[in-house]
Formats: structure tokens, C-alpha cells, sequence
């Protein structure tokens, strides 16, 4: 009757064999032919039957099964295999901790990662719809922002955006029941809050059209934090009239808890309808900002229609702005949008694209050093798997099946990486808030507030990688547990099978571990060396002895009154002792805030192409280039006489007078900055801004006499720099004015620190040397485990030499170049990789060679030290074999 | 002799465990002829799947309550390819130790009037 060969099998048998291999392997192999016979034959009963009621049970009973008994099965296995493992591990405690530990160092470090890509890019804005907001920013010139003319044209692209809005973060001082606080201030336009979709946890937000008229009555909406850490959620607040920089606001209400603001670096305190501009400027030409398309400062964020895609909305954008580039070619020539996903922007669009690859390569590092750990515990458990081969062999001449026992050590493998992670986010946590806290202190000017708090999403995460590394971790033991012969390891006992190419695999393991430390403690050595040469360099004035205290006298003073405000507390600082001298300065060189502006000489260069330079802007006062050791090269310096009443006068640096005026004098000539026009009476030499790595950068000095800017800081020179002296300034601007609050006294170094100039040294630093201290010890780790493990496979022919008569030296100078061997190939493929890593620092080192001998020895060095005492201790271990029990275990 | 602290350690079975040890009571029988005899006993009521039942005699397996026999039933109902099943003597006294367990509660009951003490049929 049967035709011979194979049947082709019906769907009903394949349905079958597709239920039966949805349970364990273990339960296959005892249970699997009768199940899948017992189903076959209810299968054939139904149909016999031709009811629809046989069927139904039947696909009941199949259901109940692939969801309910198989997962139930898989359970049972595993709770047993991690109770199986759990005490084994608590067998072994020393080992259980320091494998725990080890994990939990790298679990660490990208825990921290994690929660740091995650406030930078993915945790989406707690708005509506998050997913549809896009951001529009102009990628060429500073600062990546549009004007507001702008922001309403691509608004009315309506066939791709819902609707857009506009936001500019400002300091500002909040008075309420006379208590002043300086904060920042979210400038948004009328339908910021509407289009994002938050509502109000007290009272109502800025409303469509509200404070669009001019003279409209000023409101003002607090953010939900400011509410709580200064109101204690007091409800009646609002309603209150809020002087914000002096002129009087209505509280209309609160935002919602979970909304911090658009801002990811600042910590928002308050929202004022972008029209009360003019509160945040006393300087007339405040409001034409509203009309003029040259003055760029909204971030701007739109909302997609449904169903558009980004690339249709960029293509509509550009065609937006090519439209204006035609109409408007003065200010518009230049402008190329970038269009991108609202989670691409942060800080800010124009940060958010290198902060993205930034965060990225730290995240890759981190993982590089996540790699290592969880292939050290690999290391460790083949270490105790080599002790642990008669347990092995015995559980498998018990019935325990290969596939079992491989399991068996991916459950143990990974109970040790889930442990870790059990450790890791805690510290995390901690080290998350420490972290946070820290970045609020460095400066008082712009509340420093980035939440890289680690939520669901990050332990998520955490918990994802950890099982990943669990199963690095304990793959290699798992794949020894299955290779391994039985017999041989019960005769053997603790020696297991001497497997050449694993060996192989793990001394490469360990010439990787000594290379990448090597790269990234030479990387951070570098950075360290470039701090010390860079607090050493010239920055076009002397930061020893200085000392700065910002203050904010605010627009309700009007510029004379607070030129004279200003005046007074130099004069009586200036006559305090110890001090040499005082000035004021708008914003202190080389900070995290600094101003620029669009510069123009009297005579405008006739090439087509030429574009107006960007130059950085200060407003000193007379004695600043004296009190900061500023030398004038041309000209003369601001006099009292560059006041208010006089002609606008403006000192410019070497760098702009070789610009504008190459091989001429520039006194007496003119130039425009941002639409003013100053002559220029003196060339003051060239100095560092912005960062201590840029090439020499144009820059203006205006009169502060002329300017009288609402916010400034006073820089003291001091022959003595005590702690007395920032309380003698508190009290002097105490006495010439109790309401004008005192911020950010420190000195110069401390300042420098904290800002541009050497808070990325000091971070990048720390993390690379961190994360190379991180591999050093997980290097040595792995080292030790691989020696470890080494000598222990060697235990009968050390024991024989020594019954030879070899003496302990000899051991230990064998085992000692046996992991020198290693650790020398390691420095020598770390020195070609950090070479080749340097190449990427050079355009941050100072005063140092990418290829520094010094670094490059002192960390080879330091390297080689740790190799060989991670290697001596085992080596040491096996001298005091005792010949006789090395021999009899033969 | 089985101790009654050995036995307390298996109680109480779960229905569907008690079920299956009780259809073996009378006889050696494999996977789906104790599928269909709790199906008829229970008048439906208590319906086992194939996955369910393995799960259950791998347990009792474990538990030493049921052994897999190779002695055949009459050659005309054998059939080669199935496993046949047999209640362990420990499997027989567990089973009974539920059985009393549950009449103790029913005596229980029906003492407090919960239920009536018989039925008339």
C-alpha cells in the first residue's frame, strides 16, 4: 500500500510538531513522542467525531497549552536551574562577590551611559504626541536659532505642520513678597503650552493670542518645580503680582509636574509670553526684534500633521526657505534648515548633534569596558570550572543531559550579571544625583539642571544588558561543561580537558584587556597632562589674584542709575585693603554665557561674497584691561569720558584689526555691531574666549559706561586672595544697594574650572581615566584568572618539578613570563591603538604631544606592575603545591 | 510503610493530579486513555490537555507516584508505540491520604450543616 519513502506531513502534524517543540528540551526528550502522539490521536478522534463541539475542545486544549503549560514548563526549569545556581554561588562566596563586583564595575559604567543617552536622546518631551515634534534650526552661523518673522513664515506651512512654536530661555530676577530670586526665564510664544498639549497643576497656562498686542497685560506661569521648592505648592500664589527684573507680572498659573520645560540643560522656572521682550532689554530697539529677520533667537519646535513623514516636511521647509532666501538674500543667503526629530536637538540644536556622536562614543567605550567584565567573569567561572570538573562529571553520569548542564552555566552566568546589575543601578543612581548637583553648582548664571535620572526606561535597559552579559559570560564555560568528557574528568578530577585553542582564546582576551586600558589610560593621562599645561598658558589676561562677583541690578534701575549703582561699588571695592584694583565686565572670558555680535568695518569689503564675522562681545569698564592685565597695543583703553554722553567707542582685539584694517593703524576708523555704529580707539591684545583650544578669535570691547548692561560681574585684583574678600564684596553691594542680589563669587580659577576653559578637561579627564582605571583592574582580573586557571591545569607538572628538585624562584619566573608574554603584547597593541586614539584628542591637547613619551611610559609602567603582581599570587600559589599530593592525584 | 509526614508532604494534590492518580487506580493505562477516562468520569467537567497531563506525569514521575510499566495489556488493546503508566504504591497512599483529607473537610461541612448529610436520589 505505501508507495515507500517519506510522507509529506499534513499541516495538521506540522501544527503538532510545532506545539511540541514549544516546550523544554528536557521535557522533548522524556515526553515529547507521546505528547505528540496523544495529540495526533485526540486530532484524529475530533475529526471522526465531525463535531464542532470535539473541535472546539480540542483547539482549547491547544491553546491552554502553548500559553499557559509549555511557558509553565520553561519556569519550572529554570526556577530549578537558578536555585541550582544560587547555591552554588553560595558555595563559593568569595568568588560569588568578586564576580558580582566585577560585573557590577561594568554594569556601571553603562548604567551611566545609559541614563545620560537617555536624557540626550530618547526619553521623549512628557507631551502630547512627543513622537510628532520636530525641530527647525538654521545649521549655519550661531546661533542655530530662527528669527521671529521666520518662525511664523514656516508656520503657515500648514500642508506638513500642525503648528509651530517658539521659545528663548533668559535670566532673569523673580521678586514675589520681596524675596528676589534669580532664575531662568522661558520666553514662548502664545501657543507653546497648546501645542504641546500641557495642561495646568494650578490655575491656567499662557493661552493662544495672549500677550500678543503690545501693552497687553503682563502674565506669567510658573513651572511646577520653582511652585514647589519656593511656594511649597501654595495655591494663592496665584493671582499675586510677581516684579520680574522690577516690572510687575500676574501669576496665572502652574505647569503640570511632569513638564520640566523644552529645555534639557536649564532648569526653567518661569513662562512669560515672548512679547514681554521688553522686560529682559531696555535698549529701545527691543521689540523691532519682532520684525527683523537678521535677529535670530527662537528655538523652534513644530508639530508634524498626522501622517506626514520627516522627509516630507523637510522637503516643504526647504522650499519655504529657499522662497525667503530669494526675498530676503542679505540675511537669508546662507540659511540651510535642519529639520530633525525634536530628541536630536538636545541641549540645544545646535549642541545636539555632537552631543549625540559624543554621548555615542562614550556609550561604545562603556560597552567595550561592559564586554571585558563580562568576559573576565567568563574567565573566573572557566577558573572554577576547572575545579568543578568532577561535579560536572558526576552530574552527567547522573542523567543530567549535555544541553542541562550547558544551561546549568548560562543560568549561573547570568544569576551573577543580574546581581551585578542589582549593584550597578543603585550606585547609579546616587552617582546620577551627585552628579546633577554637581552640575547646578557651576554656575549660578544659568541653572544647570539636565535630568539624567535613571527611570524605567534606563533599568530596562539595564536589565537587557545584563542578561546579554550573562550569556557572554557564561557561554564560555557552558561551551567547556559541553565539550568536556565525563570519564576523563572523573578521573582527573579538578584538571578537566586541557583545551589549547580556549586557552588561545582567553591569553588573547587578556593582550585586548592590557591594550584598551592601555589606550584609555594613556587618553586620560594626556588630558590630565593638557590641563596642567593648559592652566599654565597664556589666555590674554592673568586669571592669579582675580577674583569675580556677578551681580543683576536689572532694567527697573534705568542705565544712569545703575551706571552710578555700578561706579559705587567699584569705587568702594577698589579702596578696600589688599585690593589692587576693580572693573566691571559683562560676562567674564571663557565662561559658560558669552555674547557676539555681527561686525562690519566703515568700509565694506566689494567681494560679493564676503559675510560679516561673528566676533565675541564684552562691555568692560575703564580699569578692566589694567585689573585683568589686558595690554593695550594701539590706542588707548576706556576713559570716563566714554560715557553715555560721549561718542560710541568700541576696543577691539589684535585679532580684527588684522581683519578689517591688515597693515593700516585702526584708530579712528569705524565699525558696526549689530546695527551700531562705534569707533574704534584702541586694539587690546589677543586672548582666549570662549575656549582655550580655539584659534585666535576676533573680539569687541564696548564702554560698559555706554552699554550699562543689566547683568555684570566685578573682577578684583588682590594681592592677598583671602575667603575675607568675598564677604567684603557681599557687604559693599549690601550697603550701596540691599535689593541687588550677589551671585557666583569666586576667583578667576575657580571660574575657569567651571567653565569653557577647563570643565571639559576636567570631565573628559576624569571619565577617561575612570574607564581606563575600570580596564586596568579588570585587566588585572582577567590576568590573574587566566594565570590562575593556567597553573592550576599545570598543578601535577609543577609538583613533579619541584620533587625534581626545581626551587620556588624557578616556578615563579616560569609562571611570571608565561603572563608576561601577555601583557607585553597587550602595551604593544595598546601603544599602536592609543596612538592612533590620541590622533582624535589633538585638537583639544595643550602643551602635548598626541604621542607624549612620558605618558605613554609612566602608563606602560604603571601596567606592567599591576600584571605582574596579578600574575605573582597565583604563581606563588603553585609553589606550595606539595609534590607528594600533586603527584598522587596522577 | 509509608509515614504519614512523608505523605502530608505531598498535600494537598491539585485536582487534576489527584484526578490522574485515581484513573490509574484500577489498572496500568497510557497518556490519553487517562485523558479520556477523567473526561468520562467527570462527565466532561475536568478536561486534561496533552501538555497539561505530560507536565503532570512528569512530576509524579519525579515524585515516585507513578512508574512507566512494560507490562503490556491484552495484545488485541495493546499499543506498541504509547508509554502505560502504574500507580506506585506511594502513589496508591497519597492518593488515599488526599481522599481522607477531602472527606475530613466534607465531615466538616456537613457537621456545621453546610451541605446535607446524604442525598436521596
Amino acid at each position: 500500500m505505501s508507495a515507500g519513502g517519506r510522507r509529506p506531513r499534513s499541516r495538521a502534524e506540522r501544527v503538532i510538531g510545532a506545539l511540541v517543540r514549544l516546550f523544554p528540551f528536557d521535557f522533548r526528550a522524556d515526553y515529547g513522542r507521546d505528547l505528540e502522539q496523544t495529540l495526533r490521536t485526540q486530532h484524529r478522534d475530533a475529526r471522526r467525531e465531525k463535531s464542532a463541539g470535539a473541535w472546539l475542545t480540542l483547539c482549547s486544549d491547544v491553546l491552554r497549552d502553548v500559553t499557559m503549560t509549555a511557558p509553565r514548563e520553561h519556569l519550572a526549569i529554570l526556577r530549578q536551574d537558578a536555585g541550582y545556581a544560587l547555591r552554588a554561588l553560595r558555595r563559593a562566596p568569595i568568588f560569588t562577590v568578586s564576580a558580582v563586583l566585577t560585573l557590577a564595575l561594568g554594569m556601571s559604567a553603562m548604567t551611566a551611559m545609559i541614563a545620560v543617552m537617555n536624557a540626550v536622546m530618547f526619553r521623549p518631551l512628557p507631551v502630547e504626541r512627543p513622537e510628532e515634534l520636530i525641530s527647525i534650526s538654521n545649521q549655519t552661523g550661531e546661533p542655530f536659532a530662527l528669527s521671529y518673522p521666520d518662525l511664523q513664515d514656516y508656520r503657515s506651512r500648514t500642508e506638513v505642520l500642525a503648528d509651530a512654536l517658539g521659545y528663548s530661555p533668559r535670566p532673569g530676577a523673580i521678586n514675589v513678597d520681596g524675596t528676589t530670586d534669580r532664575v531662568t526665564i522661558e520666553l514662548v510664544t502664545d501657543n507653546y503650552f497648546s501645542l504641546l498639549g500641557v495642561t495646568p497643576a494650578a490655575g491656567r497656562l499662557i493661552q493662544p493670542n495672549e500677550g500678543r498686542a503690545r501693552g497687553d497685560a503682563p502674565v506669567l506661569v510658573l513651572a511646577h518645580t520653582y511652585w514647589v521648592s519656593r511656594f511649597g505648592r501654595d495655591p494663592s500664589v496665584i493671582g499675586k503680582v510677581a516684579r520680574v527684573n522690577g516690572r510687575p507680572f500676574t501669576i496665572i498659573g502652574v505647569t503640570s509636574p511632569s513638564f520640566r520645560s523644552t529645555e534639557s540643560l536649564v532648569r526653567i522656572s518661569a513662562f512669560v509670553p515672548a512679547w514681554m521682550y521688553d522686560v529682559f532689554s531696555d535698549t529701545p530697539v527691543a521689540l523691532s526684534r519682532f520684525e527683523d529677520r537678521s535677529a535670530r533667537w527662537f528655538s523652534v519646535l513644530a508639530r508634524l500633521n498626522p501622517g506626514v513623514s520627516l522627509a516630507e516636511a523637510r522637503a516643504a521647509l526647504d522650499v519655504r526657505a529657499a522662497a525667503l532666501a530669494r526675498d530676503f538674500p542679505a540675511t537669508h543667503k546662507d540659511v540651510v534648515l535642519r529639520v530633525v526629530p525634536e530628541t536630536h536637538t538636545r541641549p540645544t540644536p545646535q549642541l545636539g548633534a555632537s552631543l549625540r556622536v559624543a554621548s555615542t562614543v562614550l556609550a561604545g567605550l562603556a560597552a567595550l569596558v561592559l564586554l571585558i567584565t563580562s568576559a573576565n567573569v567568563a574567565n573566573l567561572l572557566l577558573a572554577r570550572g576547572a575545579s568543578r570538573g568532577r561535579e560536572v562529571a558526576l552530574r552527567s553520569a547522573l542523567g543530567a543531559r549535555r544541553g542541562r548542564i550547558m544551561r546549568q552555566f548560562l543560568t549561573e552566568g547570568m544569576m551573577l550579571a543580574l546581581l551585578g546589575a542589582l549593584v550597578a543601578v543603585p550606585i547609579v543612581i546616587a552617582a546620577m544625583r551627585a552628579l546633577m548637583t554637581f552640575m547646578a553648582g557651576v554656575s549660578s548664571v544659568a541653572a544647570i539642571d539636565p535630568d539624567f535620572s535613571v527611570d524605567l526606561r534606563v533599568i530596562g535597559a539595564v536589565f537587557v544588558m545584563a542578561i546579554g552579559s550573562g550569556v557572554v559570560a557564561g557561554l564560555a564555560p557552558a561551551l567547556w561543561a559541553c565539550r568536556a568528557d565525563p570519564g576523563e574528568m572523573v578521573k582527573s578530577g579538578a584538571r578537566g580537558n586541557t583545551d589549547q585553542s580556549s586557552g588561545r582564546m582567553r591569553g588573547a582576551l587578556v593582550v585586548v584587556q592590557v591594550a584598551l586600558s592601555l589606550a584609555l589610560l594613556v587618553c586620560g593621562g594626556l588630558l590630565v597632562r593638557s590641563l596642567d599645561h593648559a592652566r599654565d598658558l597664556n589666555l590674554g589676561f592673568e586669571p592669579d589674584g582675580m577674583f569675580l562677583a556677578s551681580v543683576m541690578p536689572g532694567p527697573q534701575y534705568g542705565a544712569a542709575n545703575r551706571l552710578a549703582f555700578y561706579e559705587n561699588v567699584r569705587a568702594t571695592i577698589a579702596s578696600s585693603p589688599d585690593v589692587e584694583q576693580a572693573a566691571w565686565i559683562s560676562f567674564p572670558p571663557l565662561g559658560i554665557v558669552g555674547e557676539i555680535a555681527q561686525v562690519t568695518p566703515d568700509a565694506k569689503p566689494t567681494d560679493p561674497d564676503w559675510r560679516p564675522p561673528i566676533a565675541n562681545e564684552v562691555d568692560v569698564s575703564p580699569d578692566y584691561f589694567a585689573t585683568a592685565h589686558v595690554r593695550i597695543v594701539q590706542g588707548r583703553g576706556f576713559e570716563n569720558r566714554d560715557g553715555l554722553a560721549g561718542p560710541p567707542v568700541v576696543v577691539i582685539n589684535e585679532t580684527l584689526a588684522a581683519m578689517f584694517w591688515p597693515n593700516q593703524n585702526p584708530i579712528g576708523h569705524s565699525l558696526t555691531a549689530d546695527g551700531r555704529t562705534l569707533e574704534v580707539i584702541g586694539v587690546a591684545q589677543n586672548g582666549k574666549y570662549r575656549s582655550i583650544s580655539e584659534t585666535p578669535q576676533p573680539a569687541i570691547f564696548n564702554a560698559l559706561h555706554q552699554t550699562t548692561p543689566s547683568i555684570a560681574t566685578l573682577a578684583v585684583r588682590t594681592t592677598r586672595p583671602s575667603p575675607a574678600l568675598a564677604a567684603t564684596i557681599r557687604q559693599v553691594i549690601r550697603q550701596v544697594d540691599p535689593d541687588v542680589s550677589v551671585f557666583d563669587v569666586r576667583s578667576m580659577t575657580t571660574h575657569l574650572d567651571n567653565g569653557m576653559a577647563f570643565f571639559v578637561y576636567r570631565v573628559g579627564a576624569l571619565m577617561t581615566s575612570l574607564f581606563g582605571a575600570m580596564g586596568m583592574l579588570l585587566a588585572s582580573v582577567g590576568l590573574y584568572g587566566m594565570i590562575s586557571y593556567h597553573v592550576s591545569q599545570r598543578t601535577q607538572e609543577i609538583g613533579l618539578r619541584m620533587a625534581l628538585g626545581a626551587r620556588a624562584a624557578d616556578i615563579i619566573r616560569d609562571v611570571l613570563s608565561h603572563s608576561g608574554r601577555f601583557a607585553l603584547m597587550g602595551i604593544a597593541a595598546g601603544a599602536v591603538l592609543s596612538a592612533a586614539l590620541a590622533q582624535l584628542l589633538q585638537g583639544v591637547l595643550v602643551g602635548v604631544s598626541s604621542l607624549d613619551p612620558l605618558t605613554y611610559l609612566a602608563v606602560a609602567g604603571m601596567l606592567v606592575a599591576i600584571c605582574l603582581i596579578a600574575s605573582f599570587i597565583p604563581a606563588r600559589r603553585a609553589t606550595v603545591v606539595d609534590p607528594l599530593t600533586a603527584l598522587r592525584a596522577e | 510503610m509509608t509515614s504519614r509526614a512523608r505523605l502530608e508532604a505531598f498535600l494537598p494534590l491539585t485536582p487534576p493530579m489527584l484526578h490522574t492518580l485515581v484513573a490509574l487506580a484500577d489498572g496500568d493505562k497510557h497518556g490519553y486513555a487517562i485523558i479520556k477516562e477523567i473526561a468520562r468520569r467527570t462527565d466532561n467537567s475536568v478536561r486534561l490537555s496533552a501538555g497539561t497531563l505530560y507536565a503532570l506525569i512528569r512530576r509524579a514521575e519525579a515524585d515516585g507516584l507513578i512508574v512507566e510499566t512494560d507490562d503490556r495489556p491484552d495484545i488485541a488493546l495493546d499499543d506498541e508505540r504509547r508509554r502505560y503508566y502504574r500507580l506506585t504504591p506511594l502513589g496508591r497512599s497519597v492518593a488515599a491520604a488526599e481522599i481522607e483529607r477531602l472527606e475530613s473537610i466534607v465531615e466538616m461541612a456537613r457537621a456545621k450543616k453546610l451541605v446535607p448529610r446524604s442525598r436521596s436520589i
